[in-house]
């Protein structure tokens, strides 16, 4: 890539300004709204993306992709309710800060961890495209299961304030998570007669009744979504508030850059996501903290965290596309087809063909991130009064836009059933203090595990030494290892010390 | 035929809505004039935005000039395509406005080999393929296996870890035939998708793909074609002119392909025989309209694979798909 190209590339794309204006304006819309998704909008725009001009809907569709995941933080951190999977690990301590009147501080950091992360990730994807696709050479279905478990972890972490209760909420999501059909031979398991079910418990009706029905379950029995406290704190929440929210992010500005690294080597692989990614860097920001205590409870590290990495996701995600001609995601699929009909040839010689398009990817998202620093964090001082609209507006609002989301995902009116069903289990669980982000873990994570847990082992005829084959698999084996000890080995640590100190 | 040269399409549209009036007055005039009376409703087994949904997008941009109305389409994605066959047996009135697009070779199998709720051909049958995407074998470009002939002398030194969307497939049938009638010992992966299928191959977890051809071309220069499952190969130039399966290792194993097709109730096609004749008769002008080829090739679907199967050669297809699947039932099922 030389020098003239780039900037022929940030001319194109600044020049396209109000295409990204309306993409991301779009995009942080519908990432707000739980069901709909970066995947579903770009479909039914298809008619618009397909007519215009290659070039001009590649910027719309990219731009309003990495908008949709900035989005998507909104109702985790101000209602406890994630636009998509990938900000539910956002609901563990962005809506702890809502609740103390922090709501505007949150969503500053959000807004910042996504745009600063996924602008970083952009840059590096520009120029390290053909390393990063390697990834995708080394991380196979052994690998996958390690990483898994990474996220899968997490429901430790949970458990350690109530570990009964946490272990049980895992299990229930992992049991959930294991119904449809199996991955070898698609015999239906636990479907109870459901053909709805037989592809496995779609995410979006979960995740809608886990969070957004069961905290609207929850709202009619307040006045007000925060504390007194936070109320008042709230009413008098000023552009000051803003400006301190931006000095908590900028403080930790190495902690988006390494926690969006994770989103990006992650997105790279091509079947995992933002999901994945996110409750993957929240366990290893918390497990590599200082003050890991303080997370769950409204720590500035447990929002920027899964927002650096499901930005960073955004970049990763597309390099399969791009480079192997293998859509990596859903939305990279819908991606192709617009691209397929546009005559444009995806693979290694597109870079060579088409660099303008190839490269061009990246350098939208670039601008679209820039862009959407400065549009949207003026909005955060207004964005988070949302919190103080009474919950007898608030309540019946989220269910109505929240069901129909659950429709809209697939297009089935069982769907609506199922997240209200998953509505009643979110409630029972709040209720009664067992975590459902626990719960969403194991709905989300279980299914991959054991996928690719099931096709390693066919890979080999059965052998369960293949886990344990490969050098890189190995040294993730360590790694995960290492993080699980780290919290225990740093606390007997600081303890041995305190001990110590106190002698005289 | 001279008459689709030398006639424009609005010309064509009148004599064939004129000829198809008029012969159906003959028989069943009330009906006939009415039929379609609203729009066309079409269930898609499979999700908006895919190759199904691309190509019967297409096909119905020309076939409704001549059928005289519009097409809808709803979408059922789920469980191979069960869903979608259930819904459209299940929850639609037959009444010949409902129709389903789906693909008979896969979704054949998968009714062979799953529980279902509905009956083929008492349910429903299939009265119009337009296209044919046949089956095939490919490797990484850098694989040292060049030839169908080096994979399978590879699977009778070694396992022979090969990659598909699902087992129940044409293409992993094509696989499992293959390792019968030569003694190689292939083990299929199935992935669960198309896209997760093809990536494995190419980047080494496996070491070929069972795919359909169609889907794989995009690949270009990363991918070596070592076979098709069908009698020839109708893309020579863009699958390194991989030879049919039977001609290079002299087996006879079946065609394994996809044909996409039309389908009616079958209680609709008996009740409504001039509805059911004037969607027949129409779906194959529609076929052989000059306009459909540049839809066609407007879609970037691929002209090569466009091929009318009539009612009685879907039949046949989805019969000899059944029986196939039916002998490896146990195998693709896990009982085996």
């Amino acid at each position: 890539m030389t020098a003239d190209l780039l900037i022929d590339l940030f001319s194109m794309a600044i020049g396209y300004w109000w295409i990204i204006l309306i993409g991301t304006t779009i995009g942080i819309i519908i990432g707000a709204i739980p069901g709909f998704g970066a995947h579903n909008t770009i479909i039914i725009l298809l008619p618009l993306t397909l007519a215009v001009p290659i070039d001009q809907g590649l910027t719309f569709m990219v731009s309003l992709y990495v908008a949709s995941h900035m989005g998507s933080g909104i109702p985790a951190i101000l209602l406890n309710i994630p636009g998509t999977g990938g900000a539910a690990a956002t609901t563990l301590d962005g809506y702890p800060m809502a609740q103390k009147g922090l709501g505007q501080q949150a969503l500053v950091l959000s807004f910042l961890a996504s745009t600063i992360g996924g602008f970083i990730t952009a840059i590096i994807a520009l120029f390290a495209i053909p390393y990063l696709a390697q990834i995708a050479f080394y991380l196979h279905s052994v690998e996958m299961v390690v990483v898994m478990l990474f996220g899968i972890t997490l429901i430790a972490v949970i458990a350690a304030k109530d570990t009964l209760k946490g272990l049980i909420a895992g299990l229930i999501g992992l049991l959930i998570g294991g119904i449809g059909a199996d991955h070898i031979y698609s015999n239906p398991r636990g479907t109870f007669g459901f053909l709805e079910l037989y592809d496995g418990v779609p995410l979006v009706p979960a995740l809608i009744g886990l969070f957004a029905l069961s905290e609207a379950f929850v709202m009619i029995e307040q006045d007000l979504i925060v504390s007194k406290s936070g109320r008042a704190h709230m009413l008098k929440s000023r552009w000051s508030d803003t400006w301190e929210g931006i000095r908590m992010g900028v403080a930790r500005l190495w902690h988006v850059c390494w926690t969006s690294l994770i989103g990006l080597g992650i997105g790279a692989i091509p079947g995992a996501g933002a999901s994945i990614a996110s409750f993957v860097a929240y366990q290893q920001s918390r497990t590599f903290s200082k003050t890991p205590d303080a997370y769950g409870k409204g720590h500035p590290e447990g929002v920027l965290a899964p927002e650096a990495a499901n930005n960073g996701v955004s970049s990763g995600s597309l390099i399969p596309m791009l480079v192997i001609g293998v859509p990596g995601g859903s939305t990279a699929a819908v991606m192709m087809v617009v691209l397929n009909y546009h005559g444009v040839a995806l693979g290694p010689r597109l870079f060579t063909e088409q660099p303008v398009l190839a490269y061009g990817v990246f350098v939208t998202m670039i601008v679209s991130y820039v862009l959407m620093i400065f549009t949207i964090l003026p909005l955060t001082r207004y964005l988070s009064r949302i919190t103080l609209v009474p919950t007898q507006f608030l309540a019946p609002s989220i269910i109505c836009f929240t069901l129909i989301g659950a429709f809209i995902y697939r297009g089935y009116p069982f769907d609506m059933g199922l997240a209200i069903a998953f509505g009643v289990i979110g409630y029972i669980a709040r209720k009664t203090g067992f975590h459902v982000v626990a719960l969403l873990i194991g709905v989300i994570l279980g299914p991959l595990l054991e996928e690719n847990f099931l096709r390693a082992l066919r890979l080999s005829g059965g052998d369960l030494g293949v886990f344990f084959s490969r050098p890189i698999a190995n040294g993730l084996w360590l790694a995960l290892l290492a993080s699980l000890a780290t919290p225990w080995i740093l606390a007997r640590y600081h303890k041995s010390r305190e001990t110590a100190g106190g002698k005289p | 035929m001279n008459r689709r040269t030398s006639l424009n399409r609005r010309t064509f549209l009148g004599m064939s809505a004129g000829a198809a009036a008029m012969g159906l007055a003959g028989t069943r005039p009330g009906f006939a004039q009415q039929f379609p009376s609203h729009t066309m409703n079409v269930v898609i087994p499979t999700g908006e935005g895919g190759g199904v949904d691309r190509a019967a997008r297409a096909f119905t941009s020309v076939w409704q000039k001549h059928l005289g109305a519009n097409f809808e389409f709803g979408y059922f994605p789920g469980a191979s395509g069960q869903v979608g066959y259930e819904v459209y047996v299940g929850k639609r009135e037959p009444d010949a406005h409902n129709l389903l697009f789906g693909n008979i070779g896969p979704e054949m199998i998968v009714y062979a080999t799953q529980d279902t709720s509905y009956t083929y051909p008492d349910d429903y049958i299939y009265f119009a393929g337009i296209d044919v995407d046949d089956s095939a074998i490919w490797v990484a470009a850098n694989s040292e296996l060049q030839t169908i002939e080096d994979l399978v002398e590879a699977g009778k030194q070694r396992t022979i870890n090969i990659s598909t969307s699902r087992l129940p497939h044409p293409s992993s049938l094509g696989v499992l035939a293959l390792g019968e009638a030569t003694g190689a010992d292939f083990r299929l992966i199935p992935y669960g998708g198309g896209s997760a299928a093809r990536t494995a191959a190419i980047t080494g977890e496996v070491e070929a793909c069972a795919t359909f051809l169609g889907s794989s071309l995009g690949l270009d220069d990363q991918i070596r074609f070592l076979t098709v499952f069908q009698n020839r190969n109708r893309l020579p130039n863009l699958t390194n002119d991989a030879p049919p399966v039977n001609e290079a290792l002299g087996t006879q194993i079946p065609a394994l392909s996809g044909t996409r097709a039309w389908a009616i109730h079958r209680a609709a096609a008996e009740e409504y025989p001039d509805r059911f004749e004037k969607l027949k008769e129409t779906s194959r002008a529609a076929f052989e309209d000059p306009a459909y080829r540049q839809e066609v090739e407007q879609s970037k679907l691929i002209w090569e694979f466009a091929e009318y199967s009539d009612e009685e050669a879907c039949a046949a297809e989805a019969r000899a798909t059944m029986e196939l699947a039916e002998r490896y039932k146990d195998v693709l099922s896990g009982n085996g």
